[in-house]
């Protein structure tokens, strides 16, 4: 029996760039040895690490792939990683997420959704409880009273427990350790080995920064470590990893081919543009009715453009569609003077007064307006039509819009009866008879 | 006659059958007016590609997310509008500096701010151009049309790939959310490439970012492939070991800009309507350039001789089309829809000589009157 000497992942003779008694060189060591003990091969080996002291881990690294990424974003790019070789290429990388307590303040929503994808991605939090590099300011992980450069007075704000948190995501691994703990390799290991979302806290001492003003040593780190454990798990969650997931529910979904292509079956009289404006309230089936008024258009070899509009709720209050008909290239999508208007709501009129339509009307212009709404002074032709009550709010305007090519005659009613007959199937009749109330009231 | 294939599409939908038919595989996004379209149709189709899409639970994590995936080699790819794009940008510099290509739709609202979600708006130009720190030239293209979504998305993603970079497709709100009657027979696409990899069988050792000439382009070997890839957004040499200001660093920082402005003659693209004795040139882009397009038509109706350029490839700027367009006329007006006319303020020292003059609006598409007013005065 053979057996395999581990091998450092980590360059020769390369001196680490941390101060003196700094626990990031257990962390490095520690990761190094949990690397050769899981006998890895180092090219499905990523670490990705990101800025502060124990981001510059990368360099130290001579085999596995090394992704230093934007300060705090690295459980961001991991997932992106992962996702990619998990679910596009099947090969099995780990992905080790190297970040200080600072990265993880702010890039914690980065980990907390990597935790609730369950993405098979380690992340390993060097918590020293300050930003070390840039001078020893307190993060988001200071103790209470902690004094640093910028908590003179000591820390009033209490930290977060990354652990408590992310187990609250449903996390199946997580753990605080310190990081001189005899068990740190083992502990890295086992994360790693975690197939799916894991995170190890690595409780340490800033020697530049954290020692001196602050009564800390490494019982007080053993301490924070043992609390963190001892958050229960509140939540969990049934799945699986993210990946596995992903490629048994959505991928590979069937591929339905959308048959929406339009052939012409229809003869059109118009030469040059009809420009539609129709308005009225949301949940009135406005766009629809523009929608198949421009679907009827290319059926008869028009070219055609929509464009809706409505409140920044989308439920509520108008409804708005703009729709361009012409024989030629449409260029200019906008309306200027409006050939058709159609008003079917009192939400609708204020709408086409408020956004200029009307005043942009002229006597060339045609207006069906729902009979009910108040008089309004305008140069265009005019017919008010009980559209509410003849065809229903719901059936309003597609009513209205039918009517009025049945009446113009330079599209052929049967474009729109075979757009409104595509969408409702045999209650196209409905329409058929409000189109007949309506026509009498057009001449 | 064989007849047309018309199917009625938004812009949005259309930069997502860009993408798809360029061989994306990897999406990712967050919601945001008037973009989210793009991130819907994703959503839909790129698993029935065998593609990935997902949501993320911020900009920040969406393009991370698609840097990620394309250091793992896929093709990637998200959307957003101005509000989103201001959070992307720390993350777009990383991908430039990394050299992981990736392409990014920004459908431009009325900033600034959150602005006005479904108000449109051409105002992003320069915010989208310079936002990297040392101002470092990234490509960006604009459609004008929906069928033009899906010629520059495919254009997009093989420039993207082709020189290992951020590309942007800039779209607007109109072009974005309006439908339109699209024929699928005439839809135009750039070949479909991927990022050049190394040959395994070199007994050189691979180095991430390595070149002879700045205007190179190093090869790609994806976090996971059989060479070992040392990937950082910290100033580098060819190997990626962190520098400070070596020579061989700065070298790497000008051949990041070089490897884009050497190739600016083969990416430029502009649409031009041409009038052979134009003494008018009329420059625009995106919504606006189509409005330019009906003006021209009714200016020559009144016989007035004007050449339309509709530019596609805003960045780098296309400077040698741009000025032989200006051959032979007096007045160069550029009509854009936003505040101080942001793309003119980059071309107009093309034009020594001649009157360049500006048509803008605000909070408010450009009328074919509103540029005929100008050219006739």
């Amino acid at each position: 029996m053979t057996t395999v000497e581990p091998k450092t992942f980590l360059k020769d003779s390369v001196a680490f760039p941390f101060c003196k008694g700094c626990g990031h060189h257990h962390y490095v060591h520690n990761l190094d040895r949990a690397l050769s003990s899981l006998q890895l091969d180092p090219k499905k080996v990523c670490i990705v690490s990101d800025i502060g002291c124990i981001g510059i881990l990368d360099s130290l690294f001579i085999s596995p792939h090394t992704f230093h990424t934007t300060h705090g974003r690295s459980t961001a790019f991991a997932t992106g990683v992962e996702l990619a070789d998990g679910i596009l290429n099947d090969s099995k990388l780990k992905t080790v997420v190297v970040i200080g307590d600072g990265g993880a303040t702010i890039g914690l929503l980065h980990v907390v959704n990597a935790a609730l994808m369950n993405v098979d991605v380690t992340v390993l939090v060097a918590n020293n409880m300050l930003y070390g590099m840039t001078g020893g300011q307190n993060s988001g992980f200071s103790p209470l009273e902690f004094i640093t450069p910028t908590t003179p007075e000591g820390n009033i704000v209490p930290p977060m427990d990354i652990c408590a948190m992310i187990k609250s995501c449903g996390a199946e691994y997580v753990t605080s350790i310190s990081a001189t703990d005899k068990n740190l390799t083992t502990v890295i290991a086992d994360a790693i080995a975690h197939p799916g979302f894991a995170l190890v806290e690595i409780v340490e001492l800033c020697t530049e920064f954290a020692i001196g003003k602050n009564k800390i040593d490494g019982k007080t780190i053993q301490t924070m470590a043992d609390q963190h454990n001892a958050a229960t798990l509140p939540t969990t969650f049934k799945r699986k990893e993210f990946c596995e997931e992903y490629k048994s529910k959505v991928l590979g979904r069937p591929l339905k081919i959308k048959n929406d292509a339009l052939t012409q079956k229809y003869i059109s009289s118009l030469r040059g543009s009809r420009r539609w404006v129709i308005a009225g309230t949301a949940g009135e089936k406005v766009q629809l009715s523009s929608y198949l008024l421009m679907r009827a258009g290319i059926l008869c070899g028009l070219h055609a453009t929509q464009k809706n509009d409505n409140p920044v709720t989308q439920g509520s209050g108008f409804s708005l569609s703009e729709v361009v008909l012409s024989a030629d290239d449409i260029y200019y999508t906008g309306i200027d003077v409006p050939d058709v208007v159609i008003i079917s709501s009192a939400e609708g009129l204020k709408e086409v007064t408020v956004n200029g339509t009307l005043s942009r009307s002229n006597n060339q212009t045609v207006i069906i307006m729902e009979d009910s709404l108040p008089e309004i002074l305008t140069p265009a032709k005019m017919y008010r039509v009980p559209l509410r009550s003849l065809c229903t709010p719901q059936r309003a305007t597609t009513s209205a819009v039918a009517a009025f090519i049945a009446n113009e005659l330079m599209i052929p009613l049967e474009a729109m009866i075979d757009s409104i007959q595509m969408h409702v199937g045999e209650k196209v009749a409905l329409y058929e008879e409000d189109i007949k109330k309506i026509l009498p009231l057009l001449s | 006659m064989s007849t047309p294939l018309i199917k009625i599409r938004t812009g949005n939908q259309m930069i997502a059958e860009g993408a798809l038919h360029a061989g994306c595989q990897f999406f990712a996004g967050y919601p945001i007016t008037p973009a989210s379209g793009i991130y819907k149709s994703m959503i839909e189709e790129l698993p029935k590609h065998n593609g990935v899409a997902i949501s993320s639970p911020d900009e920040i994590s969406a393009l991370a997310y698609c840097i990620g995936a394309s250091a793992r080699g896929a093709k990637a790819m998200t959307a957003t509008s101005g509000p989103g794009w201001s959070l992307m940008i720390e993350t777009v510099q990383y991908a430039l500096m990394t050299e992981l290509p990736v392409v990014i739709a920004v459908v431009q609202r009325l900033g600034p701010s959150t602005g006005g979600a479904t108000q449109g708006a051409q105002g992003d130009i320069l915010l989208t151009e310079y936002c990297t720190s040392g101002a470092y030239t990234i490509p960006i293209f604009a459609p004008s049309t929906a069928e033009e979504c899906f010629e520059v998305t495919s254009l997009a993603m093989f420039w993207a790939e082709e020189l290992r970079t951020p590309v942007i497709v800039l779209s607007d709100k109109e072009i974005g959310m309006m439908s339109e009657d699209v024929d699928f027979d005439s839809l135009v696409s750039s070949p479909i490439n991927y990022r050049r990899q190394p040959n395994n069988d070199t007994t050189n050792v691979y180095k991430t970012y390595d070149f002879k000439s700045l205007a190179d382009i190093p090869l790609f070997s994806p976090v996971g492939g059989e060479n070992k890839a040392t990937i950082t957004g910290s100033a580098h040499d060819k190997g990626g070991s962190l520098q400070k200001n070596s020579p061989e660093t700065i070298e790497v920082l000008r051949h990041l800009q070089i490897k884009i402005t050497s190739r600016a003659g083969e990416m430029a693209f502009v649409k031009t309507d041409d009038d052979p004795n134009a003494d008018t040139l009329i420059i625009s882009f995106g919504i606006t350039a189509r409005t330019a397009r009906e003006a021209v038509k009714r200016a020559r109706e009144q016989g007035m001789h004007v050449r339309l350029v509709n530019v596609i490839s805003l960045f780098p700027i296309p400077e040698t089309l741009l000025k032989k367009a200006a051959e032979g006329v007096h007045t160069v007006f550029v009509a854009e829809e936003n505040l101080t006319g942001q793309y003119r303020s980059v071309i107009q020292h093309l034009f020594t000589g001649k009157l360049v003059i500006g048509i803008n609006s605000f909070g408010k598409m450009i009328t074919p009157n509103d540029i005929l007013e100008c050219t006739t005065l």
